[in-house]
This record gives C-alpha cells, sequence and structure tokens, in this order.
C-alpha cells in the first residue's frame, strides 16, 4: 500500500516536473523562471518566476540582470479604473522569510527591455537574479507560448 | 348658456388632447424605433485619417457598414496588450463564421515608436483578422478624444517612456454608436455574448 501510494505521488507530480526547472542557492529557491513568448518586433519581454526565502531574515530581488537584453526593469502593470499602467517597482519587490512570492503576481513583472534577438517558445535566455541578502544568483529563463492568465484584470490569476 | 358654450370648448381640447395621444402612441409603437432616444452622437463616425498595418491610408469610413471593437495600446506594453489582443483572437475563434460580421481594430497609442512594420508583425502574431492602425501622434490624439479614450505618455527613467491608455475594448455600431465596452475583467462568455448581441 505505502508503493502504490508511493508511486501515484509520483505519477501525480511528474506532470508539473516535466515543464518546470528550478534553482537553489542557499536559502534562496528559485523555481520556474519563464518568460511569455512575445510577437515579432515586440521591443519587451514579460518574465516571471517563484522565490522560496527559506532562511530566516527577510530579503527582497532588487534587480535582474542579462546579457540577451538592453536592461530589466522590475514593473507591476495595474489597471485601475479603466486605466492600464505600469510603474517600475523601485523597491524591488520584498521576500519575507519563509514567504513563496510569485514575481507575476498582482501585475508584477520583469521587463526585458530590446531583446538582443527574437525569442520563441523553447528559446532560454541567461540571466543573474540580484538579491539585497542573498546576492546574485545565475539562472535560466524559459521562453514559453503565450498565456492569458498573467496580464493583471485578465481571468484568474494563478496562486 | 355661457357655461354649456365653455363646456364645449373644453370638450374639444381635451378630444383634441386624445387625438394628440392616440397620434403619439400609434407613432411609439408602430414606427420601428433602431435606437434609443439618448444614444447621442455616433463618435465612432468622427473622421481621422490614419495608416493601416499594411502602409495604406484610412479613415472612419473603412469601419463603418459592419459592427467594430477597438482596442488602444501599444506594442512596448509586456502584458496588457498582448493579452486583450490575444483574448480577442480566441473571442474570434469562438464566433466562428460570425466573425466576418466584424471589424476589430488595434489603435496604437504610441504612434512614435509604432510604425507600420512595428504594426504590421505585431498584429499578424495574434490574429490576421485584427487591422493595426497608427499614424500622426496629433491625429491619434485627436481620435481619442472624439471616442473618450485616454491616453498619455509617462517618462521613466533614463529618457524612456510608457503609455498609460484606457484598458477597456470599446464596441461601436455599423453607424458608429457607441455599443458598449469589454472589460479584461468579465469572464469571457460575457464578452463573447455582448460580441454576439453586437453582431446581430
Amino acid at each position: 500500500m505505502k508503493r502504490l501510494l508511493a508511486i501515484l505521488a509520483i505519477a501525480m507530480a511528474s506532470p508539473l516536473a516535466a515543464g518546470a526547472h528550478d534553482f537553489t542557492s542557499g536559502t534562496m529557491y528559485i523555481d520556474h523562471p519563464m518568460i511569455q513568448e512575445a510577437p515579432p518586433g515586440a521591443r519587451v519581454l514579460g518574465g516571471y518566476v517563484t522565490l522560496h526565502n527559506q532562511g530566516a531574515e527577510d530579503d527582497r530581488l532588487v534587480g535582474i540582470e542579462t546579457p540577451a537584453a538592453e536592461k530589466v526593469e522590475l514593473h507591476r502593470s495595474t489597471v485601475t479604473d479603466g486605466i492600464a499602467r505600469m510603474q517600475p517597482m523601485t523597491d524591488g519587490l520584498p521576500l519575507p522569510a519563509g514567504e513563496i512570492v510569485w514575481l507575476g503576481d498582482n501585475g508584477t513583472h520583469a521587463m526585458f527591455v530590446q531583446p538582443d534577438k527574437r525569442y520563441a517558445a523553447g528559446d532560454e535566455l541567461p540571466a543573474t537574479l540580484i538579491f539585497e541578502k542573498a546576492g546574485r544568483i545565475d539562472i535560466t529563463f524559459k521562453v514559453e507560448e503565450r498565456s492569458t492568465d498573467l496580464a493583471p484584470g485578465h481571468g484568474e490569476h494563478p496562486q | 348658456m355661457k357655461k354649456s358654450g365653455i363646456l364645449h370648448n373644453v370638450r374639444i381640447v381635451l378630444w383634441a388632447l386624445v387625438a394628440v395621444a392616440a397620434v403619439a402612441a400609434t407613432y411609439f409603437t408602430v414606427v420601428p424605433r433602431e435606437r434609443s432616444l439618448d444614444q447621442g452622437v455616433a463618435f465612432y463616425s468622427t473622421p481621422f485619417k490614419l495608416t493601416n498595418h499594411d502602409g495604406a491610408e484610412v479613415t472612419q469610413s473603412d469601419f463603418l457598414g459592419k459592427p467594430s471593437a477597438w482596442f488602444y495600446g501599444f506594442t512596448q506594453c509586456p502584458e496588457v496588450c498582448p493579452t486583450t489582443l490575444a483574448e480577442m483572437s480566441q473571442l474570434l475563434d469562438a464566433l466562428g463564421p460570425d466573425a466576418d460580421k466584424l471589424n476589430v481594430v488595434f489603435v496604437s497609442v504610441d504612434p512614435e515608436r509604432d510604425t507600420v512594420e512595428v504594426m504590421k508583425d505585431y498584429v499578424a502574431y495574434f490574429d490576421q483578422r485584427i487591422v493595426g492602425v497608427t499614424g500622426e501622434l496629433e491625429a491619434v490624439s485627436a481620435m481619442a478624444t472624439a471616442r473618450y479614450v485616454y491616453f498619455e505618455k509617462i517618462p521613466l527613467d533614463g529618457g524612456d517612456y510608457t503609455m498609460e491608455h484606457s484598458a477597456n475594448v470599446q464596441l461601436a455600431d455599423a453607424d458608429g454608436y457607441f455599443f458598449g465596452t469589454l472589460d479584461g475583467e468579465e469572464p469571457v462568455e460575457t464578452r463573447l455574448a455582448k460580441l454576439r448581441r453586437l453582431i446581430e
């Protein structure tokens, strides 16, 4: 019975594991850094990542660097009273101790400005996440097909 | 004698009023009414001259004669605009052959960066049925003003800028009368029902 449960657990987990990729450095767990495929000609890409600060101290994502784009900015898109706005997250993304934070929640995203080429689903972009305390961690963003449920005010948000 | 004369006059006036009421009632019930009286100006028929994503000049009349759905955004918009356009494409698919009864137009509120070439590639990525429109900034501004659409350039650090803009899709009927909006927060089924009502 125990063995059956174990097999079931693996079977249930595998569809999730198939497309996901993750990184760990110290107490920072970085899951599924992804970029939405953008239309040709678009000079910006939207990037998303789940961050789990497993340490005892609060931390903060303060920036992202990549050789594949001119720059990367942390932004928050909002739709308020029918107006779409975008604001830079000047203080970065807070990562309280022990909490799982999704860059992508509430319209937050990393905006890759002027990528060096057109990135299509399946491509990868090397990048460095810069944390206030955890320091610099090298990761890879995977480009995925566009999904319609990421933008603020559009359908259900993945929690 | 005088009293009955007054009564007679009152009777004539009353019967006249009955006649007016009868004519009015017939008019309001029998004569078909295209639209409610308070619909106001057909502001989607306000003249403009802009350029489509093939580089051809387009005017208001190119989008009249059929109902239309309009979205005002910009290509350097990482979330709201691509999501709205992707959803418009899904809605067109859901309409099936009826999608031909609708014009879908994406107007750039950042015409300084959104050239014809940029618009062509961008729009084609989402749906061949969506028409991209750009042009002179003044012409786009005039169109937006006539249609109660908001947009504004917001400077960012380092000399760059972003755009704030109305996030809804605006609907207009075949004569250019405002018909309503599609909101990104309402269920896709609601938006589809609105489009069906528009093209009926």
